[in-house]
């Protein structure tokens, strides 16, 4: 797991408390996050930062709002599309995609 | 279908608090929010609160929220969470989805307490990713742990701004910049003043040209703005950041009130568009309340006044309190309100510039443009004096509602008065015994114990310090000025913690003596 952007201290929290590890998928690939975590947290403390693509400009999308408001960040969560996935818990073994419109693959 | 007396929306400050106060007065009550944590935004606010005693001044924000949730919890009101409202409409009926469920609740009484969301500003490539919300990035490392970006650029000079760039560099990040267009800084100058005092620049008159990157943000360009907000050519500048965070204000959630067919203003004082209220909190629908920043853009602490009246005020609409009782309850609550309304950031001085301090003291301009008081502008403030030995130098220099300093000396060194905005002055023939409590209970970190003369031709300086690592007893830096620029060695004397100080930590540098009313923070080197 690359620990490099999660906060193991800070001066007014202390030492963060350990969370039990889950492990699930982002496009295919093998991530581990934290469980009960917001997916977005655990993709962002991954490096991902490309959640999802417009569908008529095929324009890149992140996290913006992180409470739930915007919807830039939705992606295709075991199966179903425009999952906000700033506000859905992480759970072992969720396939996480990315949305391209409401698909799962680019056009054309 | 299920009845309450009174139906809460959002479990915010405002909803919180107008729930203790209904339960208080024997009401049956359910607070709905969509989130599924309760207490709004208090968890994401880690910085000592400001105001009076009365105020909840001097404790972090998260602390509150636990609080208030603490308090509702234990006089029976019913929070459900993971539950959006769907509509308000007819006699106060409303529909709220629950997970996947969707129920039918009708109150005798609503109040509507649902807060505010973030505006955006556009310009090329703001929707790259890497663009966010300063919201966003409080959510991000102050619940999820998670730092949103290595180096950050904040647009935007509010205490929002203001406070997240700073919650920023104790999460890790670097902030290289912090931009406004407008040509003033816009927040509490105590605010602008720690940040500043680390190195972060300040360019106001400034916003941004592009977010530049392909799929996320590499980079971002700056320019300078005239009074009409065109870019000045040739006034770019450049910085490689991979985050850039947006704090370009709130504007009040009041869908569901203008939905349900309350009376709606647009009213640019209070935040935007928002019910039309009387002065207990009723929009234009009887027994329909709003509180909290829905009804105009405050600071937590009004809002949570804010919901003890209007709490108050549903208990006597219902009868569950006299016509007097709710009197005196407004009394109270009406007086603490009103200081939080008092002074240089009131709502009525919204985008005013204001010149002179309460006190006919001409305010600091380079606080306003640049983010600190300059040496030459600090002697004027009453807060700021010279003695031998040690002494508290309060660089408090803007009328704001605040106060703890006063209570937190013991030995009556601090004074403020009655009226909370005042600024703080040196109490004369008072001895001051270090005990640090100023310096720690400071919510602007503008305290300092100063030790001008320690007769070796040195001075000791002790300042409040919120980052990590902690410098240890013995380690060799530099003083950096209140611009943040290294102005003089310096030696780490001393480093205190105390439970009291709630994680300020007191450090105490050695400076040269000529260095001791310069030198306000310290960097290892």
């Amino acid at each position: 797991m690359d620990e490099s952007r999660r906060i193991k201290e800070h001066p007014i929290f202390g030492i963060t408390e350990e969370k039990k590890e889950v492990h699930f998928t982002y496009d295919g690939k093998d991530i581990v996050g934290l469980e009960g975590e917001p997916i977005a947290a655990a993709l962002r403390a991954a490096g991902v930062m490309v959640h999802r693509h417009t569908k008529k400009r095929d324009e890149p999308r992140g996290i913006f709002c992180a409470i739930g408001r915007c919807t830039d960040c939705v992606m295709i969560v075991d199966g179903k599309p425009n999952i906000r996935t700033c506000v859905t818990p992480l759970v072992e073994g969720m396939e996480v995609k990315t949305q391209y419109g409401v698909s799962d693959r680019p056009a054309g | 279908m299920n009845r309450y007396d009174v139906v809460i929306v959002g479990a915010g400050p405002a909803g919180l608090s107008a729930a203790i106060e209904a339960a208080k007065n024997g009401m049956k009550v359910v607070v709905f929010d969509e989130n599924s944590k309760p207490g709004g935004q208090l968890f994401k606010q880690i910085h000592k609160f400001f105001g009076s005693k009365e105020h909840k001044a001097k404790i972090r924000g998260f602390k509150i929220g636990e609080e208030l949730l603490k308090e509702a919890y234990d006089l029976g009101v019913e929070v459900v969470l993971n539950a959006i409202v769907l509509s308000l409409h007819g006699e106060k009926e409303l529909t709220v989805k629950v997970n996947d469920e969707v129920r039918h609740v009708k109150g005798d009484a609503v109040i509507i307490a649902t807060g505010a969301s973030e505006n955006m500003v556009t310009f090329r490539g703001w929707t790259l990713p890497g663009v966010i919300g300063a919201g966003a990035a409080q959510t991000m490392m102050n619940l999820n742990k998670v730092r949103p970006g290595n180096k950050i650029l904040m647009l935007g000079s509010g205490n929002v701004g203001l406070v997240v760039s700073f919650q920023l560099m104790q999460a890790g990040c670097e902030v290289v910049g912090l931009v406004d267009a407008a040509p003033r800084i816009g927040g509490y100058g105590v605010h602008a003043a720690k940040v500043a005092r680390t190195g972060v620049p300040f360019y106001l008159s400034h916003t941004i040209v592009e977010a530049e990157g392909t799929d996320h943000v590499t980079g971002v360009t700056i320019a300078q703005v005239d009074e009409k907000f065109q870019f000045i050519p040739e006034t770019e500048k450049h910085f490689d950041v991979d985050t850039i965070c947006l704090a370009v204000g709130l504007s009040p959630m009041s869908q569901l009130l203008k939905n349900a067919g309350c009376k709606i203003v647009e009213d640019p004082k209070r935040g935007g568009v928002v019910p039309e209220v009387d002065e207990l909190g009723m929009t234009s629908i009887p027994g329909v309340f709003a509180a909290g920043d829905v009804s105009g853009i405050e600071e937590a602490s009004s809002a949570m006044i804010e919901g003890r009246i209007s709490g108050a005020a549903v208990s006597e609409y219902l009868g569950y309190i006299t016509k007097e009782e709710l009197e005196e309850k407004i009394k109270v609550n009406e007086a603490a309100l009103d200081s939080l309304r008092q002074g240089m950031f009131a709502p009525k001085n919204r985008g005013k510039l204001v010149e002179k301090t309460d006190e006919g003291i001409d305010v600091s301009m380079n606080l306003l443009k640049k983010g600190f008081v300059a040496d030459e502008e600090i002697e004027r403030f009453p807060g700021v004096t010279h003695r031998v030995g040690i002494h508290p130098v309060m660089e408090c220099t803007q009328n704001i509602p605040c106060n703890p300093c006063q209570e937190a000396c013991k030995k009556g060194c601090i004074s403020i008065g009655s009226n909370i905005t005042s600024l703080p002055i040196v109490v004369e023939n008072s001895s001051c015994i270090n005990c640090g409590m100023c310096v720690a209970s400071c919510s602007g970190q503008a305290i300092f114990l100063v030790d001008e003369d320690l007769g070796d031709g040195m001075a000791t300086v002790t300042l409040p310090y919120e980052f990590i690592p902690l410098p240890k007893e013995g380690t060799k830096g530099k003083g950096l000025g209140r611009d943040g620029k290294p102005v003089c060695e310096a030696e780490v004397v001393s480093v205190k913690n105390m439970k009291a100080f709630d994680k300020t930590n007191l450090l105490t540098i050695k400076v040269p003596k000529e260095y001791a009313m310069k030198a306000r923070f310290f960097k290892a080197v």
